[in-house]
């Protein structure tokens, strides 16, 4: 352009030439990205929420787990040896904590204290461990980046790799005390419903947003530290919250609607109908319960994706 | 062919300022406005290039940016200006023992340390008896290593990290693994690298290794690239550089 000339400027188009007005205008112009501007050009239908971002970003986590698969399984599996390491028993405890902690839950809540419900005790134990596998797989990806530092200022290793397997390990764990709750159920003569077939739905929303939430605690504990310690807090107010240990019904209707708010809740009262209640799945619960989880794994990993290149400065 | 390539690179932390103890202190700090980091350029603006096959020593006193530059290779820095390309696989020799668990067996952390440095189960699995060979640990390698002394640490994680296949290999300060006969046998691995026509860059605040090892060398002096150009020469620049700051080659 000739810029010594005086000539006033022409008249400029109030919107770029490229978005045409036969349509309206697109919801979200980001004119920097050439191919979004394409997407919007060639589509029927511009108003569209973008989503180009959260689907790249799924795109990247599934790829990097499926690069490093091996790698992730040998983490979790050296997070359970170490955990086992040096006790008489070893990996037995994997099977008989749950198991002897489910006991005292029976013993405790079923005997001494519960006469409101029938099998109050089965209630309870059929919400606490997946809390538990929610809780500890947070407990544990919190400090996983931290706790890797001296790795990660030496080798390039991608960064996704810890919270994974620290989920992943804690999964493993749940499903060798989810043997210690058939053996338990047997053992009280509770039938077991044939809705257990329903089990798997929960525990894979569970496992989403716990990755999803272990992202988002991970990398905000490289920035503050103090996250390690505020999430012990949170998580058991959470626990409260989340209807683990009495059906949501028993609460004061003015409150409920505070509790309903709350993502957990729905897929913990998914463990309860399959395994307590008997109740085939709730199909509302469960749209709700997918629609979180993931909501909460593209989040995490987004925010996790965008930050961890600065973490090595921060270690 | 290049294989590394440095444009204008410059590679800033923030340094932390000692904390405030006490809270009168964060009052203080308050009032006064005093940053709590400052910037600190480990390395400024540097430039350089390596091709395939050659072995380039970076040579310059503590904390002249060495390890900074070799890290930027390795991918764990990402530089705050400039820009770095780096074309094929690279290898670190830096990260030794990083990511060992102390309470497992020698062969199981050859796992999973192997995993880390990006080998794949069935590399691990073909090249474990190589690797316990040249590690020279015998029966030792089915006991933790929390019980290792640091020869045997150092030289498992050795025999670990020079099992990959790289591109680019990058060693830093390593050679004073082991023992004189181990150390020599680890020399020769890294000659066989070469001989293979693989890049290396080296690093080293001692002259003799990097003239025994390398083609070319570069001199850095906090954090500024002095000079480029043959071992020769460079080993004539940074005597100089010592020589003011009072110190012996």
């Amino acid at each position: 352009m000739d810029c010594g000339s005086l000539q006033p400027p022409a008249a400029r188009p109030l919107l770029p030439a490229r978005y045409s007005l036969k349509y309206p205008i697109p919801a979200v112009v980001r004119p920097n990205y050439s191919e979004d501007a394409a997407f919007f050009r060639n589509s029927k239908n511009p108003i569209r929420t973008d989503i180009s971002g959260a689907r790249r970003a799924m795109l990247q986590l599934f790829r990097e787990i499926k690069n490093n698969h091996e790698l992730i399984w040998a983490l979790a599996i050296k997070e359970l040896r170490v955990r086992y390491k040096n006790s008489a028993l070893g990996f037995l405890w994997a099977l008989l904590h749950p198991l002897l902690m489910m006991a005292v839950y029976i013993i405790v809540f079923s005997t001494i204290l519960g006469r409101g419900m029938d099998n109050y005790g089965v209630f309870l134990i059929s919400g606490i461990f997946p809390w538990s596998f929610f809780s500890q797989s947070t407990n544990y990806s919190v400090s996983t980046i931290v706790g890797n530092s001296t790795l990660l200022k030496k080798v390039y290793v991608d960064k996704s790799v810890f919270p994974v397997s620290a989920v992943l390990s804690n999964l493993v764990n749940f499903a060798l005390s989810l043997i210690a709750l058939v053996v338990i159920l047997i053992a009280m003569r509770f039938p077991l419903h044939w809705t257990w077939v329903y089990f798997p739905v929960p525990v894979v929303f569970l496992c989403m947003f716990a990755l999803g939430f272990g992202f988002l605690c991970s990398a905000a504990n490289v920035f503050f530290r103090d996250v390690s310690h505020i999430i012990q807090i949170i998580m058991s107010a959470w626990f409260f919250m989340s209807g683990v240990i009495f059906p949501l019904d028993v609460i004061d209707p003015k409150y409920q609607i505070i509790l309903k708010l709350n993502p957990m809740l729905y897929i913990i009262d998914l463990f309860h109908q399959a395994v307590y209640y008997g109740v085939p799945l709730n199909l509302n619960y469960a749209i709700l319960s997918f629609v979180c989880s993931l909501a909460v794994l593209i989040l995490g990993y987004a925010i996790f994706r965008r930050l961890q290149d600065m973490f090595v400065y921060y270690l | 062919m290049e294989q590394i390539r440095f444009d204008h690179v410059t590679q800033r932390f923030r340094l932390i300022r000692e904390r405030p103890d006490t809270l009168r202190e964060v009052f203080a700090r308050m009032l006064h406005k005093r940053p709590r980091y400052l910037p600190f350029e480990a390395i400024k603006d540097i430039s350089f290039s390596v091709k395939k096959g050659e072995t380039v020593g970076i040579v310059g006193r503590n904390g002249s940016g060495k390890s900074t530059t070799l890290k930027i290779i390795a991918g764990i820095y990402s530089p705050t200006t400039g820009k770095v390309s780096v074309n094929g696989k690279v290898a670190a020799l830096v990260e030794l023992g990083a990511g060992f668990s102390p309470d497992l067996t020698g062969r199981e952390n050859i796992f999973i340390n192997g995993l880390l440095l990006k080998m794949t189960r069935r590399e691990i699995r073909e090249r474990e008896r190589r690797i316990i060979e040249f590690s020279e640990l015998g029966e030792f390698i089915d006991s933790p290593i929390k019980q290792y002394s640091s020869g045997m640490y150092m030289r498992l994680a050795f025999s670990i990290a020079v099992e990959r296949d790289p591109d680019i290999l990058l060693v830093d300060e390593i050679l004073a693994v082991g023992d004189a006969g181990f150390r020599e046998k680890s020399m020769e691995r890294i000659m066989d690298f070469h001989r293979r026509g693989k890049t290396i860059v080296f690093v080293s605040h001692a002259m003799t290794s990097v003239k025994q090892l390398c083609t070319r060398a570069i001199l850095l002096h906090k954090g500024k690239m002095v000079a480029d150009g043959t071992p020769g020469l460079i080993y004539e620049k940074y005597e100089a550089i010592l020589k003011q700051a009072g110190e012996n080659i």
